[in-house]
């Protein structure tokens, strides 16, 4: 198995290349495109439990599976939205991700939803993604994505959190303490403790989703 | 201080170092990293001898200008040196230009992030002006010492000019003072500017620098818009 990011961090897309028999795991819908000997597998992974816990962490109940069979071939791989991808290759580790930020892996990976608790409804939604196994992982987000080195902590911008290693632990805060911010400021922000990596994101959907809400039509009575 | 610009391309980025007792100020909700030092502190664009009227006044006018009402400040808050990342909303690159001797006008939306020594002051266009340009009522005014941070859609273009230039409204991002400018029709008579679909341009002339984005967010909002559900009026 080889594989390959073109046009990052902009339009990343994976390119993967599958010996006969090697498979990868995809989130469906991010197969972009592939060769005739790369053959599909819906299933649910690890059975109906393991695929609710997925779908309450963003991600989807179904899995597919894209097998080289009778020969090797090539698949393209590319998330819904145009930004960076980082590869993980994960060795009995853990990493937790925002919902939506994982794309495809290799190896023994399994995914599941964990409960952010209510802080976390204030982030990206209460339930979150833990992604663990021994493998290569692939995940990206709307925008560049960085790499922080935590060793205390850090603060990120709530909703630009992509993914963090699990010695890393968070909580939700205003920042500052002046009443003003407290009334008019939009900034809630997580702040991250322990020591890990951090992968932070640098543009936000909802922001864009904000900034084209004045263009849309005014409803008027006729409909 | 040091401001490093993160990557070429869709998604620019501004990672900005500040040392102990230095400030950074950014468009509110420009942030989207800091080091746990970094003291946030959300105010509006106010002078210090101005008083609550003045500080009115000038959020107004900030909004007028396409900016959010409130600015963020960042200090490191422990004595040690700190970090803060910021980013716009739209794909683009982000670009730092040195403010002073030269003195930056940056159009509304344009307007990222700038050290603690720039003056910022809103500027009207006046009113004929004003009207017939799409990026607001009102440029912001980049004054004194230190960099000047502006986001563009698209790409970045820094053009030398010495004579004249004739930008579309939609295209411009920031310019030098000195130069003279005119907002008017792209050519020929009303009936054939309109034709063209250019609509009003600014016409510079005189020495400086204009820096123009490959792309004109407006129009991007213009084909968005109609294709969504219509909104609460």
């Amino acid at each position: 198995m080889k594989y390959n990011i073109v046009s990052a961090p902009s339009y990343s897309l994976v390119e993967l290349s599958l010996n006969e028999g090697e498979s990868v795991i995809v989130e469906p819908g991010s197969m972009a495109w592939m060769d005739t000997t790369i053959k599909p597998k819906t299933e649910m992974k690890g059975g109906f439990f393991a695929g609710i816990k997925r779908k309450f962490g963003g991600e989807s109940f179904f899995l597919n599976t894209y097998t080289a069979e009778g020969g090797s071939g090539n698949i393209g791989i590319a998330p819904g939205y145009s930004g960076d991808i980082i590869v993980r290759e994960l060795n009995n580790e853990t990493l937790y991700m925002e919902r939506g930020a994982y794309l495809c892996h290799v190896g023994n990976i399994e995914t599941s939803a964990t409960w952010e608790g209510f802080s976390g409804m204030f982030a990206e939604g209460m339930f979150g993604l833990r992604v663990s196994g021994t493998g290569l992982l692939f995940f990206g987000s709307y925008g560049d994505v960085q790499e922080v080195e935590v060793d205390g902590s850090y603060t990120v911008d709530n909703g630009y959190a992509v993914a963090w290693e699990e010695n890393l632990d968070y909580s939700i805060g205003r920042s500052g303490r002046s009443i003003r911010s407290f009334l008019f400021g939009d900034q809630l922000i997580c702040r991250y403790h322990g020591s890990g990596k951090l992968w932070i994101q640098t543009r936000s959907p909802r922001n864009l989703a904000a900034w084209v809400h004045p263009f849309r039509r005014v409803k008027s009575k006729n409909d | 201080m040091n401001v490093k610009i993160d990557t070429e391309g869709a998604f620019g980025s501004a990672l900005v170092t500040l040392e102990a007792g230095e400030k950074f100020v950014s468009e509110a909700g420009a942030m989207y990293r800091a080091s746990p030092n970094m003291e946030i502190s959300v105010e509006s664009r106010k002078k210090k001898d101005e008083g609550m009227w003045g500080a009115l006044k000038s959020g107004i006018k900030a909004m007028f200008a396409g900016e959010s009402f409130f600015l963020s400040t960042y200090t490191p808050n422990d004595g040690q040196a700190g970090e803060v990342g910021l980013a716009p909303t739209h794909q683009g690159e982000v670009r730092s230009v040195k403010v002073g001797p030269e003195v930056w006008i940056c159009s509304g939306g344009s307007y990222l992030g700038s050290s603690g020594g720039i003056t910022l002051d809103t500027q009207y266009q006046g009113l004929t002006k004003g009207m017939f340009s799409k990026e607001g009522l009102v440029f912001v005014q980049a004054s004194g010492e230190g960099d000047l941070l502006v986001n563009g859609f698209g790409r970045i273009s820094s053009i030398d000019v010495s004579g004249g230039i004739t930008v579309d409204n939609g295209h411009l991002i920031a310019f030098t003072e000195g130069l003279e400018y005119t907002i008017s029709k792209a050519g020929g008579g009303w009936i054939s500017s309109m034709m063209s679909g250019e609509g009003l341009v600014m016409k510079f002339s005189g020495q400086g620098k204009v820096l123009v984005q490959s792309h004109d967010p407006s129009r991007l909002g213009g084909v968005l818009g109609p294709l969504l559900p219509p909104r609460e009026g």
